[in-house]
């Protein structure tokens, strides 16, 4: 793990004396070969689950693929944020790397976290550059307003889950994750039960972000640059579902009719989610409620806590993470050529650009969860895992991933297809930068068809 | 002597009988207890009132602090424009306000597009739509100009339909549709019976008359040296041309289209490829003092009329030598027109159409007191100085009142009540519009150089402009001949008057 640890922490020193022509390159280049390092990680020969073991940092079938995902996306977020910060001043630039870095070694820390407080310690922690990249380097004036949404939608909810995290220690003497899987279950009066289980879950649902809580997610992703909304996308947004994963071990014995009203929502907000998106105008913000929808499946399947959910959650959330943050990259590499990301302003782009063209369809197809992609192999498990749950859950689920699919299809007709509006005619063609960013996004989810059990997480 | 009055008005003071706290305590010691009720000071309120001042801040306070308030910490400018925009439209008269109506209104989702507009004069004081006579016809030679007047007469007839805002009054152009009447000499009667075939066939209701039958219809005219009469018997007349802007640009902004105040002093391109600029950004001062806003753009629309050469030119387009399609400048620049409001109380009369004579001299009527607006077009060679606005009145005495009253005996006697001027976005190359888009300059759209016409076919040109950015050509009218390529190609469109 220090092997990761210290060469991420070594970058932002990199990044302040590397000589201005070769920053961007240095820094591309040793997250590269740190992410080549963190593909290690993946495999596990443990028979307890847990390799790479310390008293503080572990990894275990959940945490790795995430982990490995949290390592790859730094490098794309260098390559994606390149081009709009090239005349910035380059304190800024170095500024902006550094952030990056923080963010990812938090992030590294919080997913490889044994202890919970240590966890909770970085979870916060993710809050404090992505904030700064929200507001400093978004776009519109709104970036005020989504960082606030933001920062206070996941700072009212985790707070509580701080108390309960001390509760935790009080009870049990230990907050280590290697302990507490082997505590049978806590005795809690059971009026405090549940707001015990409450507090300790709502910090992840408002992250994850479940629907009714949902309403920072469209603003932050919209607002911020574009490795902000990449890493947001990817990777923080799994910190919830990990986070539940995690706690709900604890809370076993009252999760069954406790998250009742959870589901309910979770399977509500997909069809919700879904349908607005058809209704968007801004494509950014179609993405973010897409993510949405995606992500609450996710949530609803933690929560029935059965094995194939639970499956079914993980495989979701690394094939999401890559596809969503590849999503966002697409509309980027239109706003920096025509400065607009109305739909009715970008449309017909096949046209102009046909090689982004092929990016474009296999990002929406994977969106649409196509076989034999892992983001339709995850939606599968899910659906089957709630249809066990409960019959009903056919209706939302079945209905929820006709929708996907209908916006997927028209997020990419109404972009590639139709008229050429006059003012795309003559626009920069596609960099190589940008064919190499969407490359190694969608590489990896080919590569995963081939071997799904990496990311099968403690099931397999 | 003063000391025991303080005292003795202090111990009034002390119940509270006749004087509360804020009263003014210099007065009452002088004058001891007070006659009146109430004290005159109009600095502070008068009672205390804790429901009506504190529990409002109160109430106001918390509605801040919700989430979606407006309040920030920051002491920004609240008049700056938005950082970015979809579509900036340069000029806020009757035509850039028309565009921010028709985008928004064939937007097909709401906030589809994020439209501002860009006005440097609020107060209208230059701008050449609020100076016009206000007068709209279909008696043009152009077959796309008469299609442009035509459909604008339609929208304006049925103008609550388009421009009605819920709760609010209703739009009242005042369109007279008095017609417009152009007399011809011998010499000139062909073209205008060409020109009345055109009509006729394009839809315009127009007819022709003759001498006789014009003396009937109008005996005040003298028709000495009329060959022929043509005149509009619908959809042409004048309105008010204030009201139009304002119901154009009150629906626009209830549809969510933003208005700045602010002068748009540069732009920077950001993409130059090899066959095209795209102009991303641009620079918007305010206009007093030297903050400015740098406004990221997918659009620019130059709506800028009488000073859309220039604004044309400050963004760089006329940079590149002269006889390359890239230097092409915009031929437009402004031309001032004189206009003279006479009061004539034996004059012609509530039937009075827009009367154009073979001379240049015009005249309509104005409101129902007896009053006149006339004009004449100057000579190419006696064009006016255009620095600034100041009327002069020897024109009329030279010019304009002996053709009036050759023409109308009546106006003999009459008197010269008022004047203004005003600018026309006059196309020094042809005389007509420029609708569509720049071929350098990816995505600037041009609606200028309307040259006097512009207000009559603002609706029209609007939907066009709208149809040729939200839908990638024209839909409903063909304007492909009133384009830049025109200008580029030297093939200029003139328009076959019989001035």
């Amino acid at each position: 793990m220090l092997k990761i640890l210290i060469p991420t922490l070594l970058l932002i020193p990199t990044s302040w004396l590397a000589k201005a022509k070769w920053l961007w390159p240095t820094t591309l280049l040793h997250s590269f070969i740190m992410t080549l390092f963190s593909l290690a990680w993946l495999k596990n020969t443990s028979e307890t689950n847990w390799s790479t073991l310390n008293p503080y940092i572990a990894t275990d079938p959940l945490s790795s693929p995430l982990l490995t995902l949290t390592c790859w996306l730094l490098p794309l977020m260098i390559l994606a944020s390149q081009d709009h910060l090239a005349q910035d001043p380059l304190v800024r630039q170095r500024i902006y790397i550094t952030l990056l870095v923080t963010l990812q070694l938090s992030l590294i820390m919080a997913f490889a976290a044994t202890e919970l407080t240590m966890f909770y310690v970085m979870f916060e922690t993710t809050l404090i550059p992505t904030l700064i990249l929200i507001t400093r380097w978004g776009n519109q004036m709104e970036r005020l307003n989504a960082g606030t949404y933001f920062l206070f939608y996941t700072l009212a909810t985790s707070l509580p889950l701080l108390i309960t995290l001390l509760a935790l220690q009080n009870k049990t003497g230990t907050l280590s994750l290697l302990i507490i899987q082997l505590l049978g279950p806590i005795p809690i009066s059971p009026s405090v039960n549940i707001i015990w289980w409450t507090t300790s879950l709502l910090a992840f649902l408002v992250k994850m972000p479940l629907y009714g809580v949902h309403l920072w997610l469209p603003k932050a992703h919209v607002e911020a640059p574009i490795a902000g909304s990449m890493s947001l996308a990817a990777v923080l947004l799994k910190l919830g579902g990990y986070g539940m994963m995690r706690m709900m071990l604890i809370l076993s014995p009252l999760a069954k009719e406790l998250c009742y009203p959870f589901i309910i929502l979770a399977l509500w907000g997909v069809l919700m989610t879904s349908s607005i998106c058809l209704r968007q105008t801004d494509l950014k913000s179609l993405i973010a409620y897409s993510s949405v929808s995606h992500m609450v499946l996710v949530a609803a399947a933690i929560l029935i806590q059965t094995p194939w959910g639970l499956t079914g959650a993980l495989i979701l959330m690394i094939a999401h993470g890559l596809t969503s943050s590849a999503l966002f990259c697409l509309p980027n590499t239109n706003y920096e050529r025509t400065h607009s990301r109305t739909m009715i302003l970008t449309r017909g782009s096949q046209m102009i650009l046909p090689l982004m063209a092929t990016w474009w369809l296999i990002t929406c197809l994977a969106n649409l969860a196509l076989p034999p992609l892992p983001n339709l192999m995850g939606e599968l498990i899910i659906i089957s895992a709630l249809l066990g749950w409960s019959t009903w859950t056919i209706i939302f689920t079945g209905a929820g991933a006709l929708i996907t699919r209908t916006y997927s299809l028209y997020m990419y007709l109404m972009t590639q297809r139709g008229p050429v509006p006059n003012h795309m005619i003559s626009m920069n063609p596609s960099t190589s930068r940008e064919h190499l960013l969407l490359t190694l996004h969608l590489l990896p989810l080919l590569l995963l068809v081939f071997k799904p059990t990496t990311i099968w997480g403690s099931a397999y | 002597m003063s000391a025991w009055r303080r005292l003795h008005v202090k111990v009034r003071r002390a119940h509270g009988l006749f004087t509360s706290r804020r009263v003014t305590e210099q007065y009452t010691w002088m004058y001891g207890p007070s006659t009146l009720g109430q004290n005159l000071s109009t600095g502070k309120p008068l009672r205390n009132d804790f429901f009506k001042a504190q529990l409002a801040a109160m109430r106001k306070k918390a509605a801040d602090a919700l989430p979606g308030s407006s309040w920030s910490p920051f002491d920004i400018n609240p008049n700056l424009p938005p950082e970015r925009a979809d579509i900036v439209i340069i000029g806020g008269g009757v035509m850039g306000w028309s565009i921010a109506y028709w985008l928004k209104q064939k937007e097909r989702v709401r906030e589809g597009v994020k439209v501002i507009v860009v006005e440097r004069d609020l107060t209208y004081s230059q701008a050449s739509t609020v100076l016009s006579a206000g007068g709209i016809r279909q008696q043009f030679s152009l077959p796309e100009n008469i299609h442009l007047s035509l459909a604008s007469a339609d929208f304006m007839r049925n103008i609550n339909e388009h421009l009605g805002v819920l709760n609010e009054d209703p739009v009242d152009l005042q369109f007279n549709q008095s017609g417009y009447l152009f007399l011809a000499s011998e010499e000139v009667a062909h073209i205008m019976e060409e020109n009345y075939s055109t009509q006729r066939q394009v839809g315009a209701k127009v007819t022709l008359l003759s001498p006789t039958q014009l003396k009937e219809k109008f005996p005040w005219i003298n028709t000495d040296g009329v060959a022929l009469a043509s005149y509009g018997l619908e959809n042409e007349g004048w309105f008010d041309p204030w009201s139009l802007l304002n119901a154009f640009r009150r629906k626009a902004m209830s549809m969510g289209v933003i208005q700045c105040c602010g002068e748009v002093t540069g732009a920077v391109a950001c993409s130059v490829v090899h066959d095209g600029i795209t102009a991303c950004v641009e620079q918007v001062q305010m206009p007093k003092g030297l903050e400015y806003q740098m406004v990221e753009c997918a659009i620019v629309v130059n709506a800028a009329g009488a000073f859309s050469g220039k604004l044309a030119e400050m963004l760089g387009i006329s940079s590149n030598p002269k006889d390359t399609i890239a230097g092409t400048p915009v031929p437009v620049e402004p031309r001032k027109r004189y206009i003279y409001v006479v009061h004539c109380p034996d004059g012609p009369g509530l039937d009075t159409p827009f009367l154009i004579d073979y001379s240049g001299m015009y005249f309509r009527r104005e409101g129902l007191g007896g009053n006149y607006i006339t004009g004449a077009s100057p000579k190419e060679a006696d064009e006016p100085d255009t620095s600034n606005l100041e009327v002069d009145h020897q024109f009329f005495e030279d010019s304009v009142w002996p053709r009036l009253a050759y023409r109308v005996p009546a106006f003999e006697k009459l008197k010269v009540t008022s004047a203004w001027a005003g600018f026309y976005d006059y196309n020094t190359f042809d005389q007509n519009g420029i609708i569509g888009d720049h071929p350098v300059i990816n995505n600037m759209y041009f609606a200028t150089g309307f040259s006097g016409h512009g207000l009559q076919q603002s609706p029209a040109a609007g939907r066009a402009v709208a149809e040729l950015i939200l839908d990638g050509n024209f839909k409903t009218l063909d304007m492909r001949g009133l384009g830049f390529r025109r200008i580029m190609a030297q093939e200029p469109i003139l328009e076959r008057n019989i001035l």
